[in-house]
């Protein structure tokens, strides 16, 4: 049996085609324009001459004998009556046109140069120039070469050539025109050594062939036509252009040897150019494109292969595949990290190739034994679709004929099993942005018609289930399957290499379930502890303490000690930390101060900063030191913890969560009041130049920045009375304070006031007028009149106000809309500048010719994801491992940082705009081409 | 035609276009030039400075000594006799950090000397044994060899999407610069991608400049050296009335704002008399300054006027704007507008510490190595001001390839993507058909190396596992037991 690459091409080169290899290659000459006789059959030496391949099922091919889709195709050719150019090397001939000499064909340097140029040339192959370089320096040594008056060779006088767009050269001094045949004719004189000089390797592409005389016609396979319901033939955009191209290679033929005028032979000629031009590129500047019937500009070869639709970057770059499914996505927060819930429906077309060998063959018939649809009775069992024979043949597996086929299965046969728990397959969401867009997870078998996941994975792959899709591959081979195993598994991905922090982690409720479960250390009775743990398989539970009646009982940092390592230890400041002038650690009031010692949590609140994704400092370390299995244990365990801890609390929140005292909302009113009042004095102020300008900044502008500092103050002002009076206990003002959903200045929106509104980072000023809405004055500079919205979301916001907010809300949208193609844009040139760099095995960092991009990966050859927040070692780690515990004692480390964020930093809180996840790049990644082709 | 070539040729030696034209009126070859005297270029309306440099810069030495300290033009190629003086910032090391370096080579261990740095800083306030320091060394070797970076890792890629990823959650608007000083820059993804295109000039350029000596205490010292870098034009110090009957220009200097800018009505009158249109005509007459047409025509006096309106009278071309800031107890200047070479020559600024936004700039100034450190810095504080974090081995490793070959590159078609060496990448990135025609014109060869090219073809690519073969040679004997 042989499998895997047995074959690989070593190079390609490229080359031209000369008309003579043009005329050899042909099955057929190709010379009427017709397609089809009366009956419906290719005419011979017509476009769809079956010399050139079959298209239509039952036909054979007339040169090679094959029937569709195993005969590859056939070039033909059109003799041109007249040469014409190749538009694609204009650029090239005028070059070759003005280098060499009109009468000799020399390129017009002497001797002494053409040595230095060729000596410099083979210099720079030998130093590893490309391509690019090379081309450069020849356009060079061309230019050179041009605009001499005299040939040194043989002395004959040069005239100027222009080029008229797209393919006309006139020879400056009489405008008399180049026909191609005298092109051709100057283009033949170029002696081989010459052309060496000039980049070109006369073995691959002579310059005169760049004239064609003969026209390659694509085998019909290239160009299918497709018959139309009604019975109709519809021809492929290449067939319709070679028709023309016919019919006029016809007509001037004719005329030519009528001895027609001279006008009309040369107008004709012209027509074929124009024909021959657009077959090759319909977009040429300075010609109008050729269009269908309808109107529709024709797709000719250069269309073909260009742009994102094009072959290179839809057909050859990226390529259709089978064995891969497509559905909604829904969440499973009782599935493992590396899970995937996959339908029945869907597993029942997915395969898995499995060779039959002695081992497995009394099983693998029992397997075929049950057809493609086994019963449902005892759960879920995999079928099979397909058997392969050892011949390669592929026999369908239905219910009739399964148990004749399981009875044939010999060794060496492969079947394809259907999908079945454990197997190994690929899932992915669109915009692929990094690595961990796609990652390998086993497949559990499961009811529905959606794929389902651990809500941990959502942030690597961006995904929420408001109605996403996502992708399902399923791999075909044992290698495939290993490398999936152990590079890309969920739990091999849990640390980013963007940052070197968890990207998968507890997220939402199960931080606020671990919140529950640490803070203050709530003590649990056996039913609440055994309730809360109830999920956990395979733990000890901890020996409970007693209290002082008596009464048995465990603490919550008792029990979410059993999630963690047992030589577990570290220190750092949870997310609810106030920040203090003076932090007293172990005796923190708000229990932010976190220290866990051999595997005990000693004090301290678990939150975001704990287990969250991507600030997750429990998760971090273990990720990091104790391996990836035991992450995945941890991520698992924590998020069934903070489940069981949060459904035995029970916690809702809602819009009375918002509610605050008469007071509290009077003080804001007050407050506001009293801002607003300040902007008016500001306004007057600067109505009547008292107004203090900054330096640097005109008085209106000073206006401006003092109003929205002003306004800014307000909305804080207002957020941090209703924050007060919302208390600790409020479940919003929880969920932000532990870090699981929202933030204070979403709450002080909320509860508070909503705040200036602002476009560009500005007021709002535009509209009418002199003023942005018709319910004021104009020229009125006030708070209201420029956006400040004083009411909260809970209050509701009045008429002006809300309109502002769409406007503030509208530019959030053209923002992200306006990004993602930006962005886009810019990672597909970061990737394909970058791609083919790796590090060598001596640590260099090179490209894939040899280049040495960097002598020593990142400075210090470390991996950004195995990094300590993107230092190559943890010092902390390192003095606690060598002194032991006393090494802050020892070091006198008073207050070195324990507990720097990583991922996302808060954003500023003036530039927060509300941003739902939008979802119009989610399936089609648009254009990002920026002009050029 | 000989004169439009000599034009160029002036031109290609870095003579502005205005100067060459002047020559050419009375010269036509590069050689008359060259055999022209100072003299003789002043009387044909230079400056006697522009004389000398363009007489450099065509070859030929002047033998006029000129007075004081000549400027050593750096873009002159000319005779520079001066030899560079290399300056190395050697830092001493502690005693804790040698001994730790010692340990550490004995051992055999690779430690990069920043973490041997880090090591010595934590314990710099302890006194601990030699079994403790050598221990120390050992874990961290440990440590440190285990976060090392896989082999055959395609590292490209992955900085590509470290850098890419985030650019989704970037926003797209230019804020003002931190602090007072009110100076727009460029923030967010448009500043990334300018990072990234290698941009000859940044939209938004911009200059931290910090003072030393006294400019850096005294805030008028500082605002006197804010005032000669900041451009000047004659419509900041002075207001400039045409006077159609006397066929004159009548510019009323604003006294106030004139020595706010430290100049005087002579410094006016000595610039705007090398302004080209209106050279040697300008007169100063109590406290006004007059210019008189030499020539009776309105036309004259509009060109005139505009001349003199925008004419620079005192700063370094580029600088629109220079802002006073007072930050860590010295101060420092916030520019709007670049120009790093003519920055760093005014007194009172420390040359150190300039900082430059844009890019380019740095790289003719200060070097490729510079460049790479300025982008790397660039896009740190880009990505930094979004509050992302992006780990710098992947900024520097993109820096690295931009600066790979001592210039600049773009990422993109006009920079690294579009000199690759294979032709099926070049063709599958952007402007395909141009490459394909091309290859097949001098013959290329593909060999395949890359991971474009070897998609296409559909084989593995020659990175991570694709890097490696295995091969397994069963022993004899043994596939007769199958």
């Amino acid at each position: 049996m042989m499998r895997g690459i047995t074959k690989r091409i070593g190079s390609i080169r490229f080359s031209c085609v000369s008309p003579d290899e043009i005329r050899r290659m042909s099955a057929t000459k190709i010379i009427t324009a017709d397609t089809y006789d009366d009956e419906g059959y290719p005419i011979e030496m017509g476009l769809m001459d079956p010399h050139m391949g079959v298209i239509e099922p039952g036909l054979r091919c007339k040169t090679c004998g094959c029937k569709v889709d195993e005969c590859p195709g056939h070039f033909g050719h059109i003799d041109l009556a007249m040469p014409v150019i190749h538009v694609g090397f204009i650029k090239d001939i005028k070059l070759m046109l003005e280098s060499t000499c009109r009468s000799c064909g020399r390129i017009m340097l002497t001797a002494e140069q053409i040595e230095s140029r060729r000596d410099d040339m083979s210099e720079m192959r030998d130093l590893g120039g490309g391509t690019i370089d090379l081309k450069n320096f020849s356009k060079e040594t061309a230019k050179d070469a041009s605009n001499k008056g005299v040939c040194p060779y043989c002395g004959t006088e040069q005239i100027k050539i222009k080029l008229d767009k797209p393919t006309t050269f006139r020879e400056v001094d009489d405008n008399h025109k180049l026909t191609p045949k005298e092109v051709r004719e100057r283009l033949e004189r170029i002696p081989d050594e010459d052309l060496k000089t000039l980049g070109m390797d006369p073995a691959t592409c002579r310059p005169e062939w760049m004239v064609l005389t003969a026209l390659a016609v694509p085998p019909v396979t290239v160009r299918p036509s497709i018959t139309l319901d009604s019975g109709d033939r519809s021809e492929d955009d290449l067939t319709h252009k070679l028709v023309d191209v016919l019919r006029i290679n016809q007509r001037l033929r004719e005329n030519r040897d009528a001895g027609a005028p001279q006008l009309i032979v040369e107008d004709l000629w012209e027509l074929l150019q124009y024909h021959v031009t657009t077959y090759f590129d319909n977009q040429t500047s300075g010609i109008p494109p050729a269009r269908h019937r309808s109107g529709r500009p024709l797709k000719t070869l250069a269309q073909r292969l260009k742009g994102k639709e094009g072959r290179f970057r839809s057909n050859l770059s990226g390529k259709r595949v089978n064995f891969s499914a497509r559905t909604v996505i829904s969440p499973d927060p009782t599935l493992s990290i590396n899970e995937v819930g996959v339908p029945y429906i869907a597993a029942r077309e997915l395969t898995v190739p499995v060779h039959v060998n002695e081992h497995n063959i009394e099983k693998l018939r029992a397997i075929v034994a049950r057809g493609p649809t086994p019963s449902m009775e005892n759960g879920y069992v995999p079928g099979v679709n397909y058997v392969i024979r050892a011949d390669g043949r592929r026999i369908r597996v239905t219910e009739r004929n399964a148990e004749e086929v399981s009875g044939n299965i010999d060794l060496d046969y492969t079947i394809e099993r259907q999908l079945m728990d454990g197997d190994v397959v690929l899932f992915n969401r669109q915009p692929s942005l990094h690595r961990m867009s796609m990652m390998a997870h086993r497949v559990k078998m499961m009811d529905g018609k959606t794929f389902r996941f651990n809500l941990c994975d959502c942030p690597p792959y961006n995904a929420d289930f408001d109605g996403d899709e996502m992708n399902l591959h399923v791999l075909q081979s044992d290698e495939a399957r290993a490398e999936a195993r152990i590079l890309m598994q969920v739990q091999e991905n849990i640390l980013s290499p963007r940052y070197g922090g968890p990207i998968i982690g507890a997220i939402h409720d199960h931080i606020t379930g671990a919140y529950f479960l640490t803070h203050e250390n709530p003590r649990f009775g056996r039913a609440e502890a055994m309730n809360i743990i109830s999920k956990l398989k395979g733990i000890e539970v901890p020996k409970p303490l007693t209290d002082k009646n008596g009464k048995e009982y465990w603490t919550g940092k008792q029990l979410f000690s059993i999630v963690l390592p047992e030589d577990f230890r570290t220190t750092f400041k949870a997310n609810i930390c106030q920040n203090c002038d003076l932090c007293i650690k172990e005796d923190c009031r708000f229990d932010a101060y976190v220290k866990i010692r051999g595997g005990q949590l000693l004090c301290g609140t678990i939150d975001v900063k704990g287990i969250g994704n991507s600030k997750g400092k429990i998760l971090d370390r273990i990720a990091r030191d104790y391996g990836s299995d035991r992450a995945a244990r941890f991520i698992n365990e924590v998020t069934k913890l903070a489940l069981g801890a949060l459904m035995n609390h029970g916690f809702s929140t809602g819009i009375g969560d918002e509610d605050i005292p008469d007071e509290a909302a009077l003080q804001i009113a007050n407050n506001n009041q009293e801002c607003i009042n300040k902007v008016t004095e500001l306004v007057e102020s600067y109505q009547n130049g008292t107004l203090d300008q900054m330096p640097g900044r005109s008085l209106r502008e000073t206006l401006e920045v003092r109003v929205m500092t002003v306004l800014g103050q307000a909305r804080d002002e207002a957020g941090r009375i209703a924050g007060k009076h919302l208390g600790l206990m409020n479940p919003a003002v929880i969920m932000a304070k532990a870090g699981a959903r929202g933030s204070m200045l979403n709450l002080s929106q909320m509860a508070g006031c909503v705040g200036q509104q602002a476009v560009r980072g500005e007021r709002l000023s535009r509209g009418y007028w002199n003023r942005t809405l018709p319910h004021f004055h104009k020229g009125d500079l006030g708070a209201h009149a420029r956006g400040f919205c004083s009411n909260s979301y809970k209050s509701g916001l009045n008429p002006t106000e809300f309109f502002f907010h769409a406007m503030g809300g509208r530019e959030g949208l053209v923002d992200t809309a306006v990004r993602t193609s930006r962005s886009g844009y810019m990672q597909r040139r970061l990737v394909s500048a970058l791609e083919d760099l790796k590090l060598t095995s001596d640590g260099t960092v090179r490209n894939t010719v040899g280049t040495v991009i960097q002598f020593k990966y990142g400075e210090d050859g470390v991996d950004p994801s195995r990094t300590v927040r993107g230092k190559a070692i943890d010092l902390d780690d390192l003095f606690a491992e060598v002194l032991g515990d006393d090494a802050d004692i020892l070091l006198r480390i008073d207050d070195r940082d324990v507990g720097e964020d990583y991922g996302t930093r808060e954003k500023d809180e003036m530039e927060y705009t509300e941003e739902e996840d939008s979802e119009e790049y989610d399936d089609i990644e648009s254009d990002f081409e920026g002009g050029g082709e | 035609m000989a004169k439009k070539d000599t034009l160029k040729a002036l031109v290609s030696r870095d003579i502005s276009e205005e100067v060459a034209g002047l020559l050419l009126t009375k010269y036509s070859t590069l050689s008359m030039v060259s055999a022209a005297s100072a003299e003789d270029l002043v009387d044909l309306g230079l400056t006697e400075e522009e004389a000398e440099s363009t007489l450099r810069k065509i070859g030929k030495r002047t033998t006029r000594t000129v007075p004081g300290t000549p400027k050593t033009k750096i873009a002159a190629p000319e005779p520079k006799t001066e030899s560079i003086e290399e300056v190395f910032h050697k830092r001493n090391l502690s005693p804790a950090e040698i001994k730790l370096k010692e340990i550490a080579d004995k051992q055999g261990s690779a430690l990069p000397m920043k973490i041997i740095t880090d090591i010595a800083n934590g314990i710099e306030r302890a006194d601990l044994s030699d079994d403790i320091y050598t221990r120390l060394v050992a874990t961290a070797d440990r440590m440190y060899t285990s976060h090392l970076m896989d082999k055959n890792e395609s590292t490209g890629v992955m900085a590509a999407h470290s850098i890419g990823e985030p650019g989704t959650q970037m926003n797209m608007r230019t804020f003002h610069y931190a602090g007072v000083a009110n100076i727009n820059v460029t923030q967010g993804l448009p500043r990334l991608i300018e990072i990234v295109d290698a941009r000859r000039v940044p939209s938004t350029p911009s200059m931290e400049i910090p003072l030393t000596g006294i400019a850096a205490e005294d805030e008028s010292v500082a605002r006197h050296v804010a005032s000669e870098i900041e451009v000047t034009s004659l419509l900041d110090i002075a207001s400039v009335e045409t006077d159609i009957t006397n066929m004159r220009l009548v510019i009323v200097p604003n006294a106030r704002k004139m020595v706010q800018r430290g100049l005087t009505e002579g410094d006016v009158v000595e610039r705007l008399n090398k302004v080209k249109a209106v050279r040697g005509l300008v007169k100063s007459a109590d406290l006004q300054i007059i210019i008189t047409s030499d020539e009776p025509s309105y036309k004259k006096l509009q060109v005139m006027y505009d001349a003199v309106k925008t004419a620079k009278i005192k700063g370094i071309d580029g600088i629109a704007r220079a802002v006073l800031n007072k930050s860590g107890g010295s101060w420092k200047i916030i520019t709007e507008g670049s120009n790093l070479k003519e920055v760093l020559k005014v007194e009172g600024v420390n040359a150190n510490k300039v900082m430059t936004n844009s890019i380019l700039e740095v790289a003719d100034v200060l070097g490729i190595e510079a460049a790479r450190n300025s982008i790397i810095r660039e896009a740190m504080m880009t990505l930094g001001e979004a509050g992302l974090d992006v780990d710098i081995r992947h900024i520097m490793l993109v820096a690295d390839l931009m600066t790979n070959d001592g210039q600049v590159k773009a990422i993109g078609r006009h920079g690294v993507s579009g000199k690759k060496s294979s032709v099926l990448a070049r063709a599958a990135f952007e402007i395909t058909a141009a490459h394909l025609l091309h290859a097949a014109m001098v013959g290329e060869l593909d060999s395949l190396e890359g991971v474009t090219e070897n998609i296409i073809v559909g084989q593995p690519v020659t990175l991570g596992t694709g890097a490696v073969n295995l091969i397994y040679t069963p022993k004899k004997g043994e596939r007769s037991n199958e």
